[in-house]
Formats: C-alpha cells, sequence, structure tokens
C-alpha cells in the first residue's frame, strides 16, 4: 500500500492535503510543508514531494497541504485576517498528524512565501521549529556596500542605472517577490521572541536572491548578533542555485540541508 | 448544490492521487482531465481546477488525477514512463466510471496530457475527445525541451554565471528526464483517433504543419481568444491563464450533456 494518504480535512473541511505517515516513535516530529507562493501542495518542480517523501523516509511524518484558497483548498467562511487563517490552518494540520500519527511538536517548511507562512505560524502550540527557505532578509548598509561599490566604476552599470531611473520615479525599497514585508524591526523582535520560547530555526537562503542579500554575513547585520548567533538558529547560503532550485543538484544541495538541520536538531525518536 | 471536491486514491494499491468533481446525483456524462508533464502539470493545476468544479456545476462528473511518477501520485519522477501513463489513464477513465455512474466519458489534455489522452482513447473507451494545443511531434516536442534546458542554464534570471553542462544534464526543465522515456517521446507521432476530436488552438504562432494528421481527419479546430505561451522560461512558476476555456469546454459537451 503506497504510503501516503490524501486527506480532506479542517474545521471545515475545506482543506486538502496529503500526508506520509511511516511507523514512528512517539515524540517524533511532524513535518508540515506549507505552499510556495501560489503553487499548489507539490511544489515548484515537485520539490515537496521529492522532500516529504525523503524525510518520511527517515522516519519523519509529514504533510504537504493546500492553505485556505490555495490550490485544491476550500475557504473556511470564517472572517479574518490572512494571518489568523494561516494560523488556523497550520492548527488544522497539526491536528491531522497528531490523529494519524501522534506528532505533538512539528516543524514548519516554507519556500518563498511559505517561509513567510511558516513565519506567522511559528507562534502556535506545537510548533517546535521551522525551514525558512528564501525567508525574511532585508537590504543592509553592508548589502549596499557590496552590490554598488564594484558598480561604481563601470560605464555600462552607470547607463542602465540612469535608465532605470528615467523609468521609474520611485524605487521600492525592498525587492520581495511580489510580496510585502513587514519592518525588520518587526520581524527580529518576532525571531529574538520565538527564539527565546525554545524554537529552533534553519534558515536557507539561495543564490537567486541576490538582489536581496549578497553575502552570508548580512543576516547579522540584519538581525543582530542575538537573533544571528543564537545556538538554536542556523543559516546558510546555497551559493549559485535559483530561487526555486530548478537544477536536480541544487535541489540535492538544499535536501542535504535541510536533512542533516532535522536529524541534528530533531532526531527520530526511538 | 455541487457536493465538494474530494481527493481520491485508486489504482494498484492506490498509488495515484486525484480529485472527484462530483455531482448531485447521477452523472450521465464524465469528464477525465489527463493532465500535462513536467512544469506544466503544476502551471496548469489552477485553470483545471476551475475547469472542473465549473463543468461539475454542469452537472458533469470530473477527475482529475496525477500519473505515476508526477504531481502527488506515488513514484519518483524518473521513473515517468509513456505506457505507464497510458494505464493510468486508463485506471482514472474506469474509476470516474465507478464514481459517476457515467455512461459517457470525455477525454481531455492540455499539451502532452492531450497527446496522452488522444493515444489512450480506444482503450480508455473515450466516446470523444477534447484536446488544448496537444503535443502531436513528439520529435520537435524533445527538441523544443532541449532547448530550453540550455537556455536555462545560461540564463542570467536564474544564474548569475552560466551552469555546467553537466549540472543541467539529464533534465528538462526542473524534472529529470531518462533515457527511455526520452526515446518514448521522441517516437511519439500523433495518429487520429475514431471519436470525434475537438482541438482547441492557443498557440501564440501557428504549428508548422498545422494540427496535421488530426485536421485532415476531420477535428474540428477551435481557436481561443487568448493564446498561451507554453515555454517561456520565466514563467516556469506562473500559473497558466485561460478564461475562456470552460465556456468553450462547456459549449463544445452540451449536446452530450
Amino acid at each position: 500500500m503506497m504510503a501516503e494518504r490524501a486527506f480532506r480535512f479542517g474545521r471545515a473541511r475545506h482543506l486538502v492535503g496529503i500526508a506520509g505517515l511511516p511507523p514512528i516513535a512517539r515524540g517524533t516530529v511532524g513535518v508540515i510543508v506549507l505552499n510556495t507562493g501560489l503553487m499548489h501542495r507539490v511544489g515548484p518542480f515537485r520539490l515537496h514531494v521529492d522532500l516529504t517523501r525523503r524525510l518520511n523516509a527517515l522516519g519523519y511524518p509529514t504533510l504537504r497541504f493546500d492553505l485556505s484558497t490555495m490550490g485544491d483548498s476550500g475557504a473556511s467562511a470564517e472572517a479574518g485576517s490572512r494571518e489568523e487563517q494561516v494560523r488556523a490552518d497550520v492548527r488544522d494540520a497539526a491536528a491531522l498528524l497528531t490523529g494519524h500519527a501522534g506528532c505533538t511538536r512539528f516543524v514548519l517548511v516554507g519556500l518563498c512565501r511559505g517561509a513567510q507562512s511558516a513565519h506567522i505560524a511559528c507562534s502556535e502550540a506545537g510548533v517546535a521549529g521551522a525551514v525558512f527557505l528564501d525567508g525574511y532578509i532585508y537590504r543592509t548598509f553592508g548589502f549596499k556596500l557590496r552590490h554598488y561599490l564594484p558598480r561604481l566604476l563601470s560605464p555600462a552599470r552607470w547607463r542602465g542605472f540612469l535608465a532605470r531611473k528615467l523609468r521609474q520615479v520611485v524605487e521600492p525599497e525592498e525587492v520581495t517577490f511580489g510580496s510585502v514585508y513587514p519592518p525588520r524591526a518587526q520581524v527580529r523582535g518576532e525571531l529574538a521572541d520565538m527564539l527565546a520560547r525554545g524554537l529552533r530555526f534553519c534558515f536557507v537562503y539561495s543564490g537567486g536572491i541576490g538582489e536581496q542579500l549578497n553575502h552570508p554575513r548580512q543576516f547579522r547585520e540584519c538581525y543582530g548578533r542575538r537573533v544571528a548567533d543564537h545556538p538554536a538558529l542556523r543559516m546558510d547560503l546555497l551559493d549559485g542555485t535559483d530561487h526555486t532550485y530548478t537544477l536536480l543538484c541544487d535541489r540535492e544541495r538544499l535536501f542535504g540541508h535541510v536533512e542533516g538541520w532535522l536529524l541534528e536538531q530533531f532526531p527520530p525518536t526511538g | 448544490m455541487t457536493p465538494a471536491s474530494e481527493p481520491c486514491q485508486f489504482g494498484r494499491d492506490g498509488a495515484l492521487i486525484g480529485m472527484y468533481h462530483g455531482v448531485a446525483g447521477h452523472a450521465p456524462v464524465g469528464m477525465l482531465l489527463c493532465p500535462p508533464l513536467g512544469q506544466m502539470l503544476l502551471r496548469t493545476h489552477r485553470v483545471y481546477r476551475q475547469l472542473a468544479s465549473g463543468l461539475a456545476a454542469r452537472g458533469i462528473g470530473v477527475l482529475r488525477f496525477d500519473y505515476h511518477g508526477t504531481g502527488d501520485s506515488a513514484g519518483d519522477s524518473l521513473a515517468l514512463d509513456w505506457q505507464h501513463c497510458l494505464a493510468d489513464i486508463r485506471s482514472a477513465a474506469a474509476e470516474l466510471r465507478v464514481r459517476s455512474g457515467c455512461a459517457t466519458v470525455v477525454g481531455f489534455g492540455a499539451q502532452l496530457g492531450g497527446s496522452l489522452a488522444l493515444a489512450a482513447a480506444a482503450t480508455a473507451g473515450f466516446a470523444r475527445l477534447i484536446l488544448w494545443d496537444p503535443v502531436l511531434d513528439g520529435a520537435r516536442h524533445v527538441a523544443e525541451l532541449d532547448a530550453g534546458q540550455e537556455a536555462l542554464r545560461n540564463d542570467p534570471q536564474h544564474y548569475v554565471r552560466p551552469r555546467g553542462v553537466e549540472e543541467a544534464a539529464g533534465q528538462w526543465l526542473g524534472f529529470p528526464v531518462s533515457a527511455q522515456w526520452r526515446a518514448q517521446l521522441a517516437g511519439w507521432r500523433a495518429e487520429p483517433a475514431r471519436v470525434p476530436t475537438l482541438i482547441l488552438d492557443s498557440r501564440p504562432e501557428p504549428v508548422a504543419g498545422g494540427w496535421s494528421p488530426l485536421a485532415e481527419a476531420g477535428a474540428r479546430v477551435l481557436a481561443m481568444p487568448a493564446s498561451t505561451d507554453w515555454s517561456d522560461l520565466h514563467r516556469l512558476e506562473h500559473a497558466i491563464l485561460a478564461p475562456d476555456l470552460l465556456r468553450m469546454v462547456g459549449a463544445a459537451l452540451e449536446p452530450a450533456a
């Protein structure tokens, strides 16, 4: 029998997801994978499918599912903000894994907007950690130095710069793949609070967000030592990859990082 | 009121995953949505869902599903196999008949999903076919995919520096490709089906050779008002939109439903 099961679930039976349910020992964390952008639960190039199956093979129960109104999921008909909806959906997802695999602690995984959803849902009880793939990162003074200094001496870059300036009167402050970032101080404070509550984080940045992040040091510049140097936080920059890990060798690098971090921080019990 | 869609598992060991869009009571006509492959399967997910919901609201039972080695279904992406896909279509058509009670099943597919629906028409027992920009010449499609992969590895919007030939080998736009799959696809040449066939044409440029040999055999061709660029390297993660698809498919099915 196939080790994965398709479910319709949730407070309004409006969510659809696929659970991977290997036999597990009591206490093993469940891994919940959230939508990347507007793409359904399979993920870009089947990334979520491959990742969850690899984690199943390591002994982790998983659920990849569509948040309200995304993919195959419908709306819950509740009034409330998108943030409240994401938290409630993750509660429903956690309840499903509790019911079918006995998990009581969960790790959230999200790429891009999925990372933003994971950040929101980290406030939920039972969430013990998160893997943020191209999660929040803000341009810093260091970023601008590294970005603009080499360009100062290039006439071609100057021409391009002036042409862009002519085209756009107001340049947006952040390149955020179409989503609006909350203020940096808010994210920094929330990360610090969550770390203080005992959550563990794995940040992985791709080479595809070079317009936003151009050196591993930027993470500390952005969030300060209290967050960046916290022992429960790991940050890696997978230079050379693109934003959605299109090439197989890049996906392999990513999976290796995520698996390694999970095995170290949340080893399957038993 | 139309019942909500339900996820389902069928085929050997429940290895195939799909979504059934049921109707209240008995559905005289069912439609099987055969997905395209690779990233196109993901890009068309939303438009397939919209089509399925819309048709179910008109009293047509609809099943959409993923082939073995694709989407949510069991199997590694490298296990993709033409004959396996055709067998999966037969399984899915049987599942649709059981769930809906329909006597008539219409096969629908976009791009390579259209090719597979066409190839499986007889064995799956399709009464009609609706094919949206089907691939009719496998060798040409393989050449296009190879060119797309080469463009990807050199694309500055994806990579700061061009990626090595070895790093990009054996893949088509994000998916691994076995030698067997490549040969199977390259060997695909469409033959007309013995059932009424409608081609929905949304290609931005006319296809070399037209819709031969289907058009010569009597397939009806309808141009869609909005074109679809299936091969834009910079829209690999963007959903395919087809605002006229439901209206056109619904109109084509009216006599049958």
